[in-house]
């Protein structure tokens, strides 16, 4: 998968607060079970959260418009998807990164995505 | 042919025949094979100088010598050399008022012969005359030959106005054989002359009605085809929209050519399953069929990049299609709900799985939908700040800064319309998944079969009988018969003629 190789790197990281972008994304990320960076005039960003809250699962929104950081991270999300920006909404799930709204969509139908939350502990049934 | 159509029109009826014995050598006369037949009744020479008759035995060039001399003429024309030979008749007559006669009829009785006459008023008449004539090419020797009748060649046919024929009358026309004819007499044949002129007229006028029709219509039917087959029509119901984009066009195009794709796909399948093929060929041909899927997915997201309004707003389905669309296209959770009953039997651990395929789907689609109806929401909201009472030009920099606002938030229709399709996509694929190759190849063919009967509704619905059924019916089959119908309305009105 061609997320691999990035997703690697993240666990080489320092785990001291970095300005970097990309460090900041990975480690927002671990800190919660599913985290979600989006923009809060995005209305897909609200469906994928509609799409969290109507399964059960609580997840930590992070607003990018609303953070003075917000633009790096999201050049920093577009790197890591390999898509232009605007990216958002996009999902992590247990510091994974699961991918954009067609991902996430696609992992649900097929099945995949409950056993990913279970796993990261976001859903209990 | 010219000289048909030239015929008196319209005309206040006062054409003249002129006499060459009157005049100086040319004469203009009109002709009428009807008129000819009329004249056919013989006309006594008491009234003065006979012209020819026309026999009724001598259909296409007439001669009739007026019965009425010519006072004057005013418009020298070459007259017409008919071919006829009636002449060697009337020479036998004129004696004193001799006509020129162009022989031309609306029936085109002369064939080809160009006739060219130009009727004109005399004396008090010419005034009206004048009006409406009709100029009739003529090629032909003038006749001017004084007493010497039209040339061997031409016949002779007179049109006569009935207010001058009761002068002519009494000056005493003679018809060639001989005969007199009363006041009485001579005035039932002008009302009758008069009476056939406008039936002819009338004839006329609906002939070039029929032809303008027909025309009309050929040209109707050729930007038919031609729209079809640019796509502007949809498949099935034919509704027309010109407003459609070029994108949209195109797409519906597609769309037609991939519904009768899919109709052999589903054929494939039927006959596939009927004829029991083993798993394997019965897989490819599965496999055909929803990759045929994923090309129409792939040509509504090319669209949705430059027209998701038309996706959404579902002009290229059929009408019940389109009512029950959501966002675009099927509901696949509904789909789902469709095929499962046809997949009988199904193992438990597929019975799971369908379950919660169908439970996922209905998770992803209230999502979308949610997110669909924010964003009506925040277009709602945007459109509808600031005043909404005042006109546009009262606040031009705050009404371009809210529309440069809604159109950022219609951008993203593209992309639900396409997260919608993607879900179908992804619907398909995984119902792939869970089923066995007999199966899939049942559940293609009852969701091919599901839509195809709802595309028929639309068509049998657009299609059933109702009551004054012209004009703006959206449903193709019915523009033909409508006009069917209307053409009949019109030869049962013309139908005295």
């Amino acid at each position: 998968m061609q997320y691999g190789a990035t997703t690697e790197s993240w666990y080489v990281a320092a785990a001291t607060h970095a300005m970097d972008p990309l460090e900041r994304v990975e480690r927002l990320a671990s800190e919660n079970a599913v985290v979600i960076f989006s923009v809060s005039t995005c209305c897909m960003c609200h469906a994928v959260k509609r799409l969290f809250c109507g399964m059960g699962v609580h997840p930590t929104v992070h607003e990018l418009d609303m953070d003075p950081l917000g633009r790096d991270i999201e050049r920093a999300l577009a790197r890591l998807l390999g898509v232009v920006p605007p990216v958002v909404p996009v999902v992590f799930i247990g510091g994974k990164l699961i991918g954009a709204m067609d991902r996430v969509m696609a992992s649900h139908i097929n099945g995949s995505l409950v056993p990913l939350l279970k796993e990261a502990g976001a859903l209990w049934l | 042919m010219a000289n048909e159509r030239t015929l008196v029109c319209g005309v206040q009826g006062s054409f003249h025949t002129s006499t060459k014995f009157f005049d100086e050598a040319e004469s203009d006369y009109f002709g009428e094979l009807e008129e000819a037949l009329i004249h056919g009744d013989p006309i006594t020479s008491s009234h003065g100088p006979k012209k020819g008759i026309v026999e009724t035995a001598r259909p296409p060039t007439l001669e009739i010598f007026p019965s009425w001399p010519m006072r004057h003429q005013h418009h020298q024309h070459p007259t017409v050399e008919q071919r006829k030979s009636e002449q060697s008749v009337e020479s036998s007559e004129e004696s004193g008022s001799v006509k020129d006669t162009a022989n031309t009829t609306s029936t085109g009785v002369i064939g080809g012969a160009q006739s060219q006459v130009q009727c004109r008023g005399r004396g008090a008449t010419e005034g009206e005359a004048q009006k409406g004539l009709v100029v009739i090419m003529a090629n032909g020797a003038p006749q001017r030959t004084g007493a010497q009748q039209p040339p061997p060649s031409a016949p002779q046919i007179q049109y006569d106005n009935s207010h001058t024929e009761k002068k002519k009358i009494i000056a005493g026309s003679t018809r060639k054989d001989g005969k007199l004819l009363d006041a009485k007499t001579l005035r039932r044949l002008a009302q009758n002359r008069e009476a056939a002129r406008k039936s002819r007229l009338r004839k006329k006028a609906y002939v070039q009605q029929l032809e303008t029709s027909r025309i009309r219509l050929q040209q109707l039917e050729h930007d038919l085809q031609r729209a079809r087959t640019q796509g502007m029509l949809l498949a099935g119901c034919g509704a027309s929209s010109g407003e459609m984009s070029s994108g949209a066009a195109m797409f519906n195009m597609d769309y037609t050519n991939w519904l009768e794709e899919e109709g052999r796909h589903v054929s494939d399948l039927r006959a596939g399953l009927d004829a029991h093929l083993i798993d394997n060929n019965l897989s490819s041909i599965v496999d055909d069929c929803i990759t045929h899927y994923d090309t129409l997915f792939h040509l509504k997201a090319r669209l949705a990049q430059t027209d998701a309004f038309h996706l959404l707003t579902g002009l290229w389905t059929s009408p019940a299609e389109r009512c029950f669309m959501w966002m675009g296209g099927f509901r696949p959770s509904d789909l789902i709900k469709i095929v499962t009953p046809h997949l009988d039997p199904l193992t438990e651990q597929q019975v799971i799985r369908l379950c919660s395929l169908q439970q996922s789907s209905q998770q992803a689609e209230e999502a979308l939908w949610q997110g669909f109806d924010q964003l009506h929401q925040f277009l709602s909201a945007t459109l509808s700040s600031g005043p909404l009472s005042t006109d546009v030009g009262a606040d031009v920099s705050n009404y371009a800064g809210l529309m440069d606002i809604a159109i950022e938030k219609i951008s993203s229709l593209e992309n639900f319309v396409r997260q919608a399709d993607h879900l179908r996509r992804q619907t398909l694929h995984q119902l792939r998944e869970i089923l066995t190759t007999r199966q899939a190849a049942r559940c293609l063919l009852a969701i091919g079969e599901y839509y195809r009967r709802l595309r028929a509704l639309s068509s049998v619905w657009a299609t059933r009988p109702r009551e004054a059924l012209i004009g703006n019916e959206t449903a193709s089959p019915n523009t033909v018969t409508d006009l069917q119908a209307i053409q009949q309305s019109q030869y049962a009105h013309y139908s005295a003629f």
